[in-house]
């Protein structure tokens, strides 16, 4: 959420296209105002098509460019010639247009007549330099103008590029900074005014320099991902299949425009052939239509064939299609001992890591200072704006910069001045608690943690847990407040961290005055460890089971009535029992990017950690309900029986996992702090809360769930486990052999839930589920 | 006895419940409107007026606090006229009709308003609070079975295939259509007005209809099954009432008579094919009337689905060419509380149109049940 001191309360976005209305749409998620303009087209009879059409579409989009729905209704659409008086209240006005100068003069000129003094006036271009953008300007529109370059897509991309000239005025930026940050929940990297900024300069030539290498290696595409993938650092689609998630037909014009903009002493320059042979094939690709995922397919392609689909890769040397086969270069298995293994090894897949490695390595560093004076900024701009998992500092740490400089020279490679400073030290260090990097003097300087804005890993570090085992620890942050940190596989549940829940509930014992739950992780925590669980039942261990389900409710109950404050602080997946541990926090500090729901029906188990209780006491006591208790519980029911997730922080209020005091934090960097300042206020004058006693419909409402559960059996909507399993939910969010006039307790709808959850479980057709979700990772619908 | 005749007959625009012109209109507004209408229309004294008999399948919400009389005081009649509520799911409004009649003629009045009225956009089917008696569901009773596997049921136990279905509901749509096209619903409609929105249009009739179109629909209720919800009513929200009189009071205040009712009756049937129950209540009514199927010209049948309707037809051995002249409940729509008023105010100005001498409205009833009204020309 804004903060006080935001300026920028309305904006607007011009151009509404793909990130145009990206852009529009987040800046609605970030609960501003925002108006949305394009041109008339000719002849139109809707002079507003373009931007109401544009909104439909996000309306529409997957993944969803909106957090909500309702989102939609901040967007006040419109068009270039009737309503241009529309931006004359905005703060900040962002351009989106077609990427050429003369049209976006042009509407600058226009604009400058209508926007408030002191307004902001920005365009997303992501390759025309600033100085062209405002030459012939007034002096006055040049102090307002910069540059803010978003990726797309604009809510999940968290690189924002911000450029400024010397002309900019400097609480612009300022503004445009806090606003990119706290609102708008993005890692605002200043760059300077040279082509393609930090992200596309480094991204497109590794791009080209990747895929053009795949070729020239003879490497398949499967196999090219097989090592551009995981093994690097790069999303699990490989680069291959990200370019068919981006477009094909994006990369001739990126390749262009770095061509035209560059001097061609460039690296990029030097090295790119307008004749190499993959560049012909992508061009005859783009021909025919196969422009990736959104077009007929890409370097890989789904077919059906008698209704079955599979998957087909291109083979670059023919250009034909083909089943695909799964790569089995060693290299890539080795890559698991590191980078420097995967470089070192003496494959096909060895060698090409090694070639894109020692050019895209380079080119980061050699870009130091032209792009960016410190190389954290670099790294960042990587990670947020091409999801590397480490930026090429860190990978090159990674290889050791005496290993690397060594290895380019061997290779008659030209050394980066930042490595030939480094002199062997790392790009990278920690001493005690801080962290620095290396500058080109040869110095190292701190990397400043900003209190507002920090990650576990910063209060780590040079510091000793104060309690801990394998699965989860405990941190002090400082003020007296407490983090637990789960660090399991996958952050799942297991008994350990049911151990530290219940320790983390006794921290007032030694001083501590509040607990904030929350990690570094991708994922909060994607619930219980469901192996343990198949093992356990397995060996019928029946006691077993429903001791480690009590202990997990005892841990999260004694958390709810702890005489301190606990704030869960979700990113990511908070499934299943990890959706329960957020359940029994007094408050939520949520990331926007929260994925909460409970899922547990799915592996043919009910939530038995307290979630069902959780949800059913607050659908129960929602003072918005509407009268008699069914609808409210039905909603409960539903959610569980059909294992929903939020897909964003939004939704999940809609489900009462967010409740309405709860307030959400755009900035994954910002969740942790803000979660600390929330409970940090709690802890003034805590009470813990009153036990909770609600009246329930007991059979009556089992009577009608079942009814409702058997009609979706014969649609085919459910399976007839699925109703055995959804009648075990039934029996817990109906309150089970109750009356509506007699009053239930939480201890009585716990109780309920482990006596499902073990009759549940000791159903072969549970273990199915879960043996299936363990081996394939996804629900059996038996 | 005195005899009893319906003088006039009115209805609200029909309209796709939750996206439909409706949607945003209460329902006690929608049929105080239509109510007001025909008081006005007919020129009834409504200080005549005993009661309002409303029909209501789901009478809670902005359909409770007893909505009959809601919606007297909201039509503007006297604080003398009465105001009651009866629920017999579908034939809710067509047993407001009967309990008028029954009145005239024990003697308890001469002037009646039997309506219906459903939102089913704003109120759902099955209420707010649905409570089943777990004693009788878990006992297998088939009292709370969904209307779509009623109409699954009759479909297999006679035979009806999907195609039958679909060619059902394409010709409801067409005489729908030419008759909305010719204008024949323009008396019986009054329009509602809320605000700037002015609806007058019927808007569950879809003229594209085709069987291509409907072959393409998925099943709706179940997937090894034959209905879909192109051969089903469609959620509707809706109102209709009728002026029900003793013919010596319509006689002497020179009221218009459209038809005089014969008989009437009400039959319970097997829950599970709950479509099949106008086959027993009509038996009864033609015999109280002494009447055979063959003597009635005018059919009014109620369709809650294609399958239902066609399951009565074979089954009675109806006339289709005497059935539903301008469309049935598949293209119309069916707003559960109004249909029965609607057929038989529309059965009644039907005898009138068509010159003819005998009509019969009947309808099936969810849990088990069918309806049945013998009208004569007066």
């Amino acid at each position: 959420m804004p903060n006080e001191s935001n300026t920028i309360k309305k904006v607007a976005v011009i151009g509404a296209g793909v990130m145009g209305s990206g852009i529009a749409a987040h800046v609605a998620n970030a609960g501003i105002p925002v108006v949305l303009l394009d041109i008339v087209p000719e002849g139109a009879e809707n002079r507003s098509v373009i931007a109401e059409g544009a909104v439909q579409k996000l309306l529409k989009q997957k993944p969803a460019p909106l957090m909500h729905k309702r989102n939609a209704k901040r967007i006040t659409t419109g068009n270039l010639e009737d309503d241009l008086e529309l931006v004359a209240d905005c703060d900040w006005i962002c351009e989106a247009i077609i990427e050429q100068v003369a049209p976006k003069h042009d509407l600058y000129k226009r604009l400058d007549g209508v926007r408030k003094q002191g307004s902001i006036v920005t365009s997303n271009t992501s390759t025309i330099p600033l100085n062209k953008l405002v030459e012939g300007l007034p002096e006055s529109f040049a102090r307002d103008f910069a540059i803010t370059h978003f990726f797309n897509p604009p809510r999940y991309m968290r690189l924002l590029e911000l450029v400024a000239d010397e002309k900019t005025r400097a609480d612009a930026m300022d503004a445009l900074r806090a606003f990119g940050d706290v609102a708008l929940g993005k890692e605002v990297v200043d760059c300077k005014d040279t082509p393609g900024f930090i992200a596309n300069r480094i991204g497109i030539y590794w791009s080209y320099t990747a895929l053009s290498a795949a070729y020239d290696f003879g490497l398949t595409v499967e196999e090219t991902d097989s090592i551009v993938g995981k093994p690097m650092g790069i999303p699990k689609t490989g680069i291959f299949g990200l370019i068919d998630l981006t477009g094909i037909d994006l990369a001739p014009h990126v390749n262009a425009s770095m061509l035209d903009l560059l001097p061609d002493s460039d690296p990029f320059c030097q090295a790119f052939r307008e004749d190499h042979p993959l560049n012909a094939q992508i061009m005859k690709m783009i021909g025919e239509g196969y422009t990736g995922r959104k077009g007929k397919g890409g370097f890989y392609r789904m077919v059906k064939d008698n209704g079955r689909r599979s998957k087909e890769a291109l083979d670059l040397t023919t250009g034909e299609y083909r089943p695909t086969v799964k790569a089995k270069l060693a290299s890539a298995k080795a890559a698991k001992k590191g980078l420097r293994t995967l470089a070192e090894y003496d494959d096909k897949g060895g060698q090409y890591a090694w070639h894109v490695l020692s050019r895209v390595l380079s080119y980061a560093a050699m870009l130091v200072p032209e792009i960016s004076d410190d190389i954290v900024s670099i790294d960042n701009a990587m990670k947020t704006g091409y999801a590397w998992k480490y930026g090429p500092f860190e990978q090159i740490d990674q290889l050791g910069t005496e290993w690397f400089a060594e290895k380019l020279e061997a290779d008659g490679l030209p050394v980066p001045e930042i490595v030939k400073v480094a002199a062997g030290r790392p790009l990278y260090k920690e001493e005690g608690e801080t962290a620095y990097y290396l500058t080109l003097s040869g110095d190292y300087a701190e990397i400043a943690v900003d209190e507002g804005a920090w990650m576990l890993a910063d209060k780590k570090r040079g510091r000793e847990r104060i309690d801990g085992n394998k699965s989860a620890s405990l941190w002090d942050i400082g003020d007296g407040v407490v983090c637990l940190e789960f660090h399991s596989k996958m952050n799942s549940i297991d008994a350990e961290m049911t151990e530290m829940l219940a320790k983390a509930a006794k921290i007032d014992k030694k001083g501590y005055k509040a607990l904030v739950i929350g990690n570094d992780a991708d994922n909060f925590c994607v619930g219980a460890n469901i192996g343990v669980a198949l093992f356990a039942a397995n060996a019928a261990m029946w006691p077993v089971i429903e001791q480690a389900i009590s202990a997990l409710q005892n841990a999260l109950m004694a958390l709810k009535y702890a005489p301190f404050p606990v704030v869960a602080a979700p990113a990511g997946m908070a499934l299943g029992g990890g959706c329960e541990v957020v359940l029994h926090a007094d408050a939520v500090q949520p990331h926007a990017e929260s994925y909460m729901g409970l899922v547990e029906v799915g592996v043919g188990l009910l939530p038995a950690g307290g979630g069902t209780k959780e949800l059913t006491t607050r659908a129960i006591m929602n003072p918005k309900r509407p009268g008699g208790a069914m609808p409210a519980i039905a909603s409960v029911f539903e959610a569980i029986s059909t294992a929903k997730v939020a897909t964003s922080a939004e939704e999940a209020r809609d489900m009462l996992i967010v409740r309405p005091g709860d307030t959400v934090t755009m900035n994954r960097t910002r969740v942790l702090p803000d979660a600390k300042a929330k409970a940090l206020a709690l802890a003034e004058d805590y009470t813990a809360p009153e036990p909770v006693e609600i009246s329930l419909p007991g059979a009556t409402a089992r009577a009608a769930f079942d009814m409702a559960v058997q009609g979706f059996v014969l649609q085919g909507k459910a399976t007839k486990y699925d109703s055995v399993v959804s009648a075990a939910v039934a029996n817990v969010v109906s309150g089970g052999d109750t009356d509506i006039k007699d009053v239930i307790t939480e201890k009585k709808l716990l109780q309920l839930e482990r006596d499902g959850f073990v009759s549940l479980i000791k159903n072969n057709a549970t273990l199915d589920r879960i043996e299936h979700m363990l081996t394939t990772g996804k629900p059996l619908r038996n | 006895m005195k005899n009893v005749v319906i003088c006039e007959f009115k209805r609200s625009p029909f309209t796709l419940a939750n996206k439909g012109a409706l949607a945003k209109v209460r329902p006690d507004d929608i049929v105080a409107q239509v109510t007001k209408n025909l008081v006005e229309t007919s020129g009834v004294n409504g200080d005549d007026v005993e009661d309002v008999i409303m029909g209501c399948s789901f009478p809670e919400g902005e359909q409770g606090f007893n909505v009959a009389r809601i919606v007297a005081l909201m039509a503007g009649l006297p604080q003398t006229a009465a105001g009651t509520t009866v629920n017999r799911f579908c034939g809710s409004s067509m047993q407001s009709i009967h309990m008028a009649a029954g009145a005239v003629q024990m003697n308890a009045g001469d002037a009646f308003i039997s309506a219906g009225i459903e939102s089913m956009s704003r109120i759902p089917m099955g209420g707010f609070n649905p409570a089943p008696n777990p004693a009788l569901y878990e006992s297998g009773s088939q009292a709370y079975v969904s209307m779509g596997v009623t109409a699954e049921n009759l479909a297999k136990q006679y035979d009806i295939s999907r195609d039958d279905q679909e060619e059902f509901a394409v010709l409801s749509h067409k005489k729908a259509t030419a008759a909305q096209a010719d204008g024949k619903f323009d008396d019986e409609i009054v329009p509602i007005v809320q605000g700037n929105n002015r609806v007058e249009q019927d808007g569950c009739i879809r003229p594209e209809t085709s069987k291509e179109g409907l072959a393409d629909l998925k099943l709706a209720f179940d997937e090894s099954g034959s209905v879909t919800a192109g051969t089903s009513s469609p959620l509707t929200d809706g109102a209709a009432a009728v002026l029900v009189c003793s013919e010596d009071y319509a006689d002497a205040n020179g009221l218009k008579k459209l038809a005089r009712i014969k008989s009437i009756s009400v039959a319970g049937c097997a829950p599970e094919v709950m479509g099949i129950g106008p086959v027993p209540a009509t038996r009864k009514a033609l015999e109280r009337a002494g009447l055979e199927l063959g003597d009635i010209d005018i059919i009014e049948l109620n369709e809650a689905f294609a399958a239902q309707a066609l399951a009565v037809i074979r089954e009675s051995g109806m006339d289709m060419d005497r059935i539903n002249l301008d469309g049935g409940a598949v293209a119309m729509g069916h707003p559960l509380g109004a249909s029965g008023a609607r057929i038989t105010g529309k059965a009644a100005s039907l005898l009138k149109r068509e010159g003819k001498q005998f009509a019969l409205a009947t309808q099936c009833i969810g849990g088990g049940q069918g309806i049945a009204t013998v009208l004569e020309a007066c």
